[in-house]
């Protein structure tokens, strides 16, 4: 594993999340939904009773794998580092609004590439909305921008969501009564457990080791025009391209594709922001799972707002249906979009006149 | 302020002018479609209807305690609870009953599950609102089981009635539930 060159597992790791993307639909899971880290936030939130839409209820095993991969392989590889305090409610508030983002375009920037790949031409207005958040984002980064300095903390800290995890394993593995698992609607669709923790478990260890992020890839190359990570990104593109072609999951075009609607500019506003958003805050949703395994407190704080936009993009309906997004989904993607220019132009360390 | 300073500035106004008027289009929309006034009317067709049902499920409960023929009503009521077992009106009933056959342990207690399954049985905004008969029942067995638990500190029945009589009284108190 040491002598994994960081290119290479990039490219694993975006093979894995591409074929676990369409394998774990073939398996079970919702179309084009093999792997959505908002999706499964929600389901999450859903089976904690923190809203009650019993068809959006399941601990998905797979997000349980992505810590857990991510937190053996800081440990093994000694790269786990317990560091945070960096704007914690800010971190917290910007994984909220990256939820809301999300929740309005139906899906994170994984099942973008995921809808992508398997012909759904509706993401087409989120990945241009996704590149221009991270381009303006890259942008205020290079003017200046940047979050409070991060510190090491005690190492308890670092375990906190690792522990979540096991004890997320626990609950599903005993189901007790608190926790809810819907039998029907999306929550239904599921692979079997061991496949989807397994292949989360895969994936978590090569995404710590390649420090995979579809935002980061993008950053990488607006900043600095390096494309190691973008690579990944693409890489995780091709892979489902092909899987879903030899599956038969592909169906080209704008009409009939699973979990999407017509608003187009909605969902490039919401993309922008989850862009941008992901960007201020160094990581995509994927990524901040990824690191809070590995030991970022601050990440951990982002998963934690992640999971309340989760239960309250249903229990306010701040999202979109078939139909398209909400009203309150409108409002609060823009209320996200005021919030994260507000506070670019805050911690913005200008150049002395 | 620098040229990011001065674009962040337009686009923050843009985005905020954007965002008061979809919330004041909203406004007007729901106005004219007299949202407010449909919810209202929602509700209180949600408790007309409950409060109908009601009816007919306990008419013959009604009818025989309007007859002053409690053991009837409390069998027909028994009767009732196993058909549509944890109802909450059939504690209320049941209270009611215990009332008049001059349980008044029970009474206090069948108050008690009645409000902890609805509460809006304590609810003044709600037509279901008991309110009054539970103060008044709170008012006049306070005094007689705080003399009861003097004569009979142990007594199990005397205890948990007290502690029936001190939860309504909270609750009739109000506050966050």
């Amino acid at each position: 594993m040491k002598a994994l060159r960081m290119i290479d597992a990039t490219i694993i790791t975006g093979a894995l999340l591409g074929l676990g993307g369409v394998i774990l639909v073939f398996f079970g899971n919702p179309a084009n939904s093999g792997i959505c880290i908002s999706c499964f936030l929600e389901n999450f939130a859903g089976s904690m009773q923190l809203h009650d839409n019993i068809r959006m209820s399941y601990i998905r095993p797979e997000l349980i794998g992505f810590v857990l991969g991510a937190f053996f392989m800081a440990l093994q590889s000694r790269r786990f580092k317990v560091t945070g305090g960096s704007s914690p409610i800010i971190r917290f508030l910007l994984g909220f609004f990256i939820l809301v983002g999300c929740a309005v375009f139906i899906g994170c920037p994984i099942k973008m590439i995921y809808r992508l790949a398997a012909g759904d031409l509706t993401a087409i207005a989120a990945t241009a909305g996704l590149i221009f958040g991270v381009w303006l984002g890259a942008k205020y980064i290079r003017a200046g921008f940047s979050l409070d300095r991060v510190k090491e903390l005690p190492q308890i800290n670092g375990y906190i969501i690792p522990f979540f995890a096991v004890l997320a394993l626990i609950f599903l593995l005993l189901n007790p009564s608190f926790i809810i698992i819907g039998e029907k609607g999306p929550a239904a669709m599921r692979a079997p457990i061991y496949i989807s923790l397994l292949l989360g478990l895969a994936i978590g260890v090569f995404a710590q080791k390649s420090g995979l992020c579809i935002t980061g890839g993008i950053r990488n190359f607006c900043l600095v025009r390096e494309r190691t990570l973008l690579n990944g990104v693409i890489t995780v593109f091709m892979t489902a391209l092909i899987l879903s072609l030899i599956m038969g999951q592909f169906n080209l075009g704008v009409n009939a594709q699973p979990s999407s609607h017509l608003s187009h500019g909605w969902t490039f506003l919401a993309f922008v922001l989850v862009g941008l958003a992901s960007t201020l805050i160094d990581g995509c949703p994927f990524r901040q799972l990824i690191k809070a395994g590995q030991g970022d407190v601050d990440a951990g704080i982002t998963i934690l707002g992640m999971t309340v936009g989760a239960a309250l993009v249903i229990s306010w309906a701040l999202r979109s249906t078939s139909a398209g997004p909400t009203f309150e989904g409108k409002i609060t993607v823009l209320a996200g979009l005021i919030f994260s220019l507000i506070l670019v132009m805050v911690y913005r360390k200008r150049k002395p006149a | 302020m620098d040229r990011f300073d001065k674009f962040n500035i337009t686009v923050i106004a843009l985005i905020s002018l954007i965002t008061i008027g979809m919330l004041a289009n909203q406004e007007i929309i729901k106005r004219r479609l007299g949202v407010d006034e449909a919810e209202a009317a929602e509700m209180a067709l949600y408790y007309a209807e409950k409060m109908a049902l009601n009816a007919k499920i306990y008419e013959e409960v009604i009818s025989l305690k309007e007859q002053e023929l409690y053991d009837e009503a409390m069998t027909k009521l028994q009767d009732i609870m196993k058909t549509y077992p944890g109802k909450p009106h059939s504690y209320v009933y049941l209270a009611q009953l215990s009332l008049k056959t001059g349980k008044l342990a029970d009474t206090i207690h069948n108050y008690r599950l009645a409000v902890e399954k609805d509460p809006d049985y304590m609810d003044k905004k709600t037509p279901l609102f008991i309110g009054h008969e539970v103060k008044e029942l709170v008012k006049e067995s306070l005094p007689k089981f705080g003399r009861e638990k003097k004569l009979k500190p142990k007594d199990k029945t005397v205890r948990n009635a007290l502690k029936d009589l001190y939860y309504l009284q909270r609750v009739l108190a109000g506050g966050c539930e």
